[in-house]
């Protein structure tokens, strides 16, 4: 974002609030966030804004998603030919930990996708051996980088790495509705989701069920690429994206002299 | 110098021309209301306080009487050469008639002290009867639910001043209170009605006039646009209870401009003869140059100016021409806001500032969103007679960042909380280059309800800032630890190798010795 703004992408200025991360249907803080009273949150979306107002956070601002400034700081699209899946198996992250069986899910995937697979694992699956293992017999296995703690070790070429990849392929699936199907739409692939949903330790079926059922058009394992990318569109506020200069102006970015 | 009469109910020691009193009826559309009826010829009187300029505009083609209950007013008038009737008005001669009565000061001011206190009926029928058969009379009726009294912050039922020594305020019953049943009133009382028109933001000095016809079928966007710039001038640095620009700019939009006006001027004759031969255009606008809207042949409407063209600050010649359509900016930004549509707020603001940059420079600075229409996508000035240098269309947005902060309007913008932020974030979505202003103040309103509006988001602010430094403290607290063992950490591996096992050798041996010392206890 700073890129976009005109700004030093390797030492970006502090965001005086917070940045929603990734998708979700609450008010665009990760769970547990500590939030701090007061202090603006950043979100993708309207929708996302005025779930966050009901939720008690009222200063919450529509920015859109990062991503998608990232797209329009690199728009020229490589001209290599896009080839295959990228999949992103549901992870949960590091406290979570996935039910369900992976080879079941592998096997489905593999009789679903027509081309090559590239299974886009989350950190802690990538470096578990035994996953990953698992995964390399069924195609190609990344990872888009180490989220970091505490701003430290965070990959901060995540988003790079993750446009270069979908770039590279014709489809993007995963088990879940998340913010990477989502990238990928905006990123010219056509959207997937399908497979076990793998759901997390003592996690309810209620928020997945809601998630099917208010975006059905991104479901399934061929839905209607317009329809599927115009959700996903809305849904990381496309056309909400500020202009460098507003966007600096409210992320309270100045411009160095 | 005139003679002054006597009638009777003088007050010797009296003005109604006071500073801290209500100023006499006047302005220059009441001026050209006047100058565009008084009859070649025949009597007129002039009953209760009115302006020098309403005088003037009377001309002298005719014998003007004023009636005043001031003494002191009466010698000032006389001083003009007119004749004075100075006394309350149950002392007018039944025997003394006119052929027109302005009464463009309400009735509330015509009795004195002395004897009898009329109400309003009673107060009309003394003027109809001293009029002349087919006489006129030109009254101005005040709205007791006009925007002036729903935004002021005092009740017209206390007795503030001296002059309020029976201040009856919407108690008086026999006091129409709409248009319709003001001419049903009259009409019963043997006027009948020829013209009616709603004067909007006050009483005293209306600038805009419009029938009811042309507030219910006429350009109504920009008579909403005018009543709001009005009411905003008339109240600059006025305490209110609300802001009145909104009001006003509702209920004319709302098609309530008639019933929420500030008063009603209204013509009337006496039945059966003639009415006087007046023909006053559906709406008469003007602080300054005065201009009339009249429809043209093919539908639209055109703005003629008829007075105050060396006006200063102001080319009033520019007010001639096609009067422009369209919703004012200020509005539709304000709608976009509290929908939070910033690509419509984006939008209305990039067109606003392409369109400005079109300008000749010395009207860009008045192209402030209280002053622009615009209609699809095209921009135009409701105002185009302003003048003057000021360079920076940056002002416009700072004056509708002070208007959505003051205000206490929910804008999408949660992370500009004061002016200069907000300021910079709408020369963003402007496209406009903004360097920072010095002010990061919350612009305060004088009005009860935005200053109400303004307390709530500081408590609010207040309350976060606390808990905000309790989080910080307590996280303060958690980074001082972990310094503290980096600190150590670092110590213990600090140093040549001889020296580190001797303090490590140190450091067991206390904690031996301490724990023995616990164990002995």
């Amino acid at each position: 974002m700073a890129e976009y703004c005109g700004l030093d992408p390797e030492n970006p200025p502090r965001i005086e609030g917070y940045l929603q991360h990734g998708w979700n249907v609450a008010d665009g803080l990760g769970y547990g966030t500590p939030y701090v009273p007061g202090r603006p949150i950043f979100v993708w979306s309207e929708q996302t804004r005025r779930r966050a107002w009901s939720m008690g956070r009222k200063h919450s601002c529509v920015t859109g998603a990062p991503f998608l400034y990232l797209l329009r700081s690199q728009s020229t699209v490589p001209t290599g030919r896009r080839e295959g899946t990228i999949w992103y198996p549901f992870h949960g992250w590091e406290g979570q930990h996935v039910h369900g069986s992976h080879q079941r899910l592998i096997d489905e995937i593999r009789a679903t996708e027509p081309g090559p697979i590239t299974f886009c694992l989350y950190w802690h699956e990538f470096r578990d051996d035994k996953t990953r293992a698992r995964y390399e017999k069924a195609g190609r296995v990344i990872t888009h980088g180490y989220r970091g703690l505490r701003w430290q070790d965070t990959e901060t070429r995540f988003l790079h790495n993750q446009l270069a990849e979908l770039r590279k392929h014709e489809r993007v699936a995963s088990n879940r509705l998340s913010s990477a199907v989502m990238y990928g739409a905006a990123a010219g692939c056509a959207p997937a989701v399908y497979g076990d949903p793998m759901r997390l330790a003592g996690e309810e079926t209620r928020i997945a069920e809601r998630i099917r059922r208010e975006w059905p058009q991104l479901h399934g394992p061929n839905p209607d690429q317009a329809a599927a990318t115009e959700v996903a569109l809305a849904e990381l506020g496309a056309e909400d994206l500020a202009s460098p200069a507003e966007l600096r102006a409210i992320l309270g970015w100045r411009v160095p002299s | 110098m005139s003679d002054v009469k006597m009638i009777g109910g003088e007050m010797p020691d009296w003005s109604d021309r006071g500073p801290d009193g209500r100023p006499p009826a006047g302005g220059a559309v009441l001026a050209e209301i006047l100058r565009r009826m008084a009859p070649a010829g025949g009597r007129i009187l002039v009953a209760g306080p009115h302006d020098d300029v309403l005088l003037d505009a009377l001309g002298s083609r005719t014998e003007v009487v004023c009636l005043v209950r001031s003494e002191a007013d009466a010698l000032r008038l006389a001083q003009r050469g007119v004749t004075v009737l100075c006394g309350t008005l149950a002392k007018v001669a039944e025997t003394d008639r006119y052929n027109l009565i302005i009464a463009l000061d309400g009735l509330d001011r015509l009795c004195s002290v002395e004897g009898p206190q009329l109400d309003w009926a009673e107060a009309v029928q003394v003027l109809r009867r001293a009029l002349l058969p087919g006489g006129s009379l030109l009254l101005s009726v005040e709205n007791e639910l006009g925007v002036h009294r729903l935004v002021d912050r005092s009740a017209p039922t206390s007795a503030h001043g001296l002059g309020d020594w029976r201040p009856v305020g919407e108690f008086d019953e026999t006091k129409p209170g709409n248009p319709a049943r003001l001419a049903a009133t009259l009409s019963a009382d043997g006027l009948a009605v020829s013209w009616l028109a709603a004067g909007w933001p006050v009483p005293s000095a209306p600038t805009l006039l419009a029938t009811p016809q042309a507030l219910q079928d006429g350009p109504v966007d920009a008579l909403s646009a005018a009543a709001a710039g009005a009411a905003g001038t008339a109240y600059a640095g006025v305490p209110v209870l609300s802001d009145p620009r909104r009001l006003a700019a509702a209920a004319v939009r709302g098609g309530l401009g008639a019933e929420f006006a500030a008063s009603w001027i209204v013509l009337a004759h006496r039945a059966p003869r003639p009415a006087l031969d007046f023909a006053p255009p559906p709406v008469l606008l003007g602080d300054g140059p005065v201009v009339e809207l009249i429809h043209d042949q093919d539908g639209g409407w055109v703005r003629r100016l008829v007075s105050g063209t060396a006006t200063p600050g102001r080319d009033a010649a520019r007010l001639n021409g096609p009067l422009p359509t369209g919703r004012l900016l200020e509005e539709l930004l304000l709608a976009a806001c509290l929908r939070h549509d910033l690509r419509a707020a984006r939008q209305l603001l990039s067109g606003w500032a392409v369109w400005a940059g079109t300008l000749e420079a010395r009207s860009r600075a008045f192209a402030t969103f209280d002053n622009v229409l615009l209609d699809g996508e095209s921009y135009a000035l409701l105002d185009p007679s302003r003048i003057g240098a000021q360079p920076s269309p940056v002002e416009a947005l700072r004056r509708f960042a002070e208007t959505l902060l003051g205000g206490g309007y929910a804008h999408p913008w949660a992370s500009a909380t004061d002016v200069d932020s907000l300021t910079a974030v709408l020369a963003g979505a402007a496209g406009v280059e903004y360097r920072g202003g010095e002010s990061n103040a919350i612009p305060s309103m004088n009005s009860l309800r935005e200053q109400e509006e303004e307390l709530r988001t500081l408590r609010e602010r207040l309350a976060d800032a606390t808990t905000r430094t309790a989080w910080f403290e307590a996280e303060l607290a958690g980074r001082d630890a972990e310094l503290r063992r980096a600190r150590m950490q670092i110590k213990a591996f600090s140093g040549k190798l001889g020296y580190r096992v001797a303090k490590l050798g140190a450091v067991s041996a206390r904690k031996a010795r301490n724990a023995l010392r616990r164990a002995r206890r």
